[in-house]
């Protein structure tokens, strides 16, 4: 699962009004080689949560240099948008599990892909 | 209702695919031209949703945009991820994603797979509360009307037979590169060596392999369902068990280790799935989903079998299942008739014009198959029915107009046996 996927995911256990951001639990994280595509990335960036990409970030120790705030004229900022592509598609969680904010709820990821799937009780 | 319309989607959507996944994934790398061009058309960095998008075979197009695919089927989404992209698994009643995050939307004959009204409904207005406004979904869904037939019920169960080994080393494209890179163009490999089977086709859908040569036999059949929200008209009938089940009770297990010698013994006690499982697993033919009859005079009337004509290759034969818990009679006497005259016939291997189509059928095809056992079908012998819901025509974007009012239809086509719809989602003011 990467941090991009991540920034879409959202709890949606039955009653939950604030399921967004999931707390990502890694048991383990890989990082790959993406190529990057600068006019990609940019157009990325306004369709995410920004704060919640930060905070993912830091859980698995990624964050490195990335600002905790979007910087003005991003786009064409190849150094920024460098550090974007990193996190948002290099950085991913192999195995672990996905954590509803307010319910407590776990959905695992393994081998790569997040268990979402809901048991009657909980949807 | 709920639980009925879950527990036939697990037991005839879900768990089939579960096990027919391997064959899934070697077989089926058709990318429909349209839903191509569709992604295709999509600016750079949007993002894209592919939702049942099983083995994934829409997710290596178009570099620029970003594209996450789910479905329930796990084999089908390990697979998928294997080949480098983004996937989950979900439910397509309950998406994990936020509101308004897809640019797009993809929804490949994933919903004739839901087997209520309702439910059907329900998986579109959650991927429309996905799609931002001004973001188009595109749905795929079986047609009831095909160009030269028509499918007598809307709601059926579908067979699945492995395609022929023959088949898949012609049309077996290369598997993409393991994680790490994006698989090319499948799609467009098994396009070039595909056309010339295309031909017969009239029902090839998505999701499903390569058709045989016009020269092997065809098998085609399907069982009507009544649909489960008829059941609930009738408020008496109980659906408390599953249609497949039905059929069990009123068959025996038949000595399917004997193959061709004894023909097809019909079905007294379980089996009766298993039984037409393993013939079409069996059959050199194995047409996936091509449930049609080309030649066919179409009168089926309940539980009639359609006569087959001279020299004709296949026959489809309706049976009609209820999802109650009692036994249709209709069907019981039905199976009656068939088994006595098939055992007056056993012996007699000649092709007959009769009514008992299935034997001829049978028997001869039966009779192909003993050197094929490449594929593991004892794993198949079990019931591999898929449930289909097939749409008439309008009768989606009837459902979108009248109870999704978040959506505005574009455009609707027939894209060879399906029902194409695309859509954009606009704002709804309320005064």
């Amino acid at each position: 699962m990467k941090l991009l996927t991540h920034n879409i995911l959202t709890s949606h256990v039955k009653g939950v009004t604030k399921g967004y951001p999931l707390l990502i639990k890694a048991t383990e994280v890989r990082v790959n080689e993406v190529e990057f595509n600068p006019q990609f990335v940019s157009r990325m960036i306004p369709k995410l949560e920004w704060s919640a990409l930060v905070q993912a970030a830091e859980g698995l120790g990624h964050l490195q240099d990335l600002p905790s705030s979007l910087i003005q004229d991003y786009e064409n900022n190849e150094e920024f948008l460098r550090k974007v592509h990193r996190v948002l598609l290099e950085v991913e969680v192999i195995e672990g599990c996905l954590q509803c904010p307010e319910s407590g709820r776990e959905f695992p990821i393994s081998r790569g892909v997040p268990n979402m799937l809901l048991n009657e009780d909980d949807s | 209702m709920e639980e009925a319309a879950s527990q036939l989607e697990r037991e005839h959507v879900h768990s089939v695919y579960e096990k027919i996944a391997p064959f899934f994934n070697d077989t089926r790398y058709k990318a429909w031209p349209k839903v191509r061009q569709f992604l295709l058309d999509q600016e750079p960095g949007s993002i894209v949703a592919d939702v049942g998008c099983g083995n994934g075979k829409y997710l290596h197009i178009n570099e620029n945009i970003f594209k996450l695919g789910c479905d329930v089927c796990r084999p089908l989404v390990d697979s998928a991820w294997s080949q480098g992209h983004e996937v989950q698994l979900c439910d397509g009643l309950r998406l994990p994603y936020r509101d308004g995050c897809f640019d797009a939307v993809l929804s490949i004959a994933v919903i004739h797979h839901m087997s209520t009204k309702e439910r059907r409904i329900r998986a579109i207005k959650e991927m429309t509360r996905t799609l931002r406004v001004g973001g188009r979904i595109m749905i795929y869904v079986w047609a009831m009307e095909q160009k030269r037939r028509k499918f007598e019920k809307q709601d059926i169960f579908v067979p699945w037979n492995p395609n022929p080994p023959s088949s898949l080393a012609l049309h077996g494209p290369a598997r993409g590169p393991q994680r790490g890179g994006r698989s090319q163009n499948e799609g467009e490999a098994a396009d070039s060596s595909d056309k010339h089977r295309k031909v017969r086709s009239t029902s090839s859908m998505v999701d499903d392999g390569d058709l045989a040569t016009s020269q092997q036999k065809s098998q085609r059949l399907w069982f009507f369902s009544r649909s489960l929200d008829s059941v609930l008209d009738f408020g008496s009938l109980s659906v408390s068990r599953s249609s497949s089940r039905e059929i069990s009770t009123l068959c025996t297990p038949s000595d399917e280790t004997n193959g061709p010698k004894v023909g097809w013994r019909c079905p007294r006690g379980k089996g009766l799935i298993r039984q037409m499982s393993s013939l079409f697993s069996s059959s050199r033919t194995s047409m996936e989903e091509d449930v049609f009859e080309t030649d066919l005079q179409e009168q089926v009337k309940n539980e009639e079998i359609i006569n087959s004509t001279e020299g004709n290759e296949a026959v489809s034969v309706g049976l009609l299942q209820d999802c109650t818990s009692v036994p249709l009679p209709d069907l019981v006497s039905y199976e009656m008739e068939q088994s006595n005259e098939m055992r007056q016939k056993e012996n007699n291997g000649e092709k007959q014009e009769d009514d008992t189509p299935k034997q001829q059928e049978s028997t001869a095809s039966l009779q192909g198959c003993e050197g094929e056992n490449e594929w593991s079908r004892e794993k198949l012998k079990d019931s591999c029915m898929r449930y289909y819901h097939v749409f008439r025509e309008g009768e989606l974007t009837q459902l979108i107009e009248n109870h999704v009012e978040e959506l505005h239809v574009l455009h609707t086509c027939l894209d060879h046996a399906n029902w194409c719809v695309i859509a954009e989602k606009v704002q709804v003011w309320r005064i």
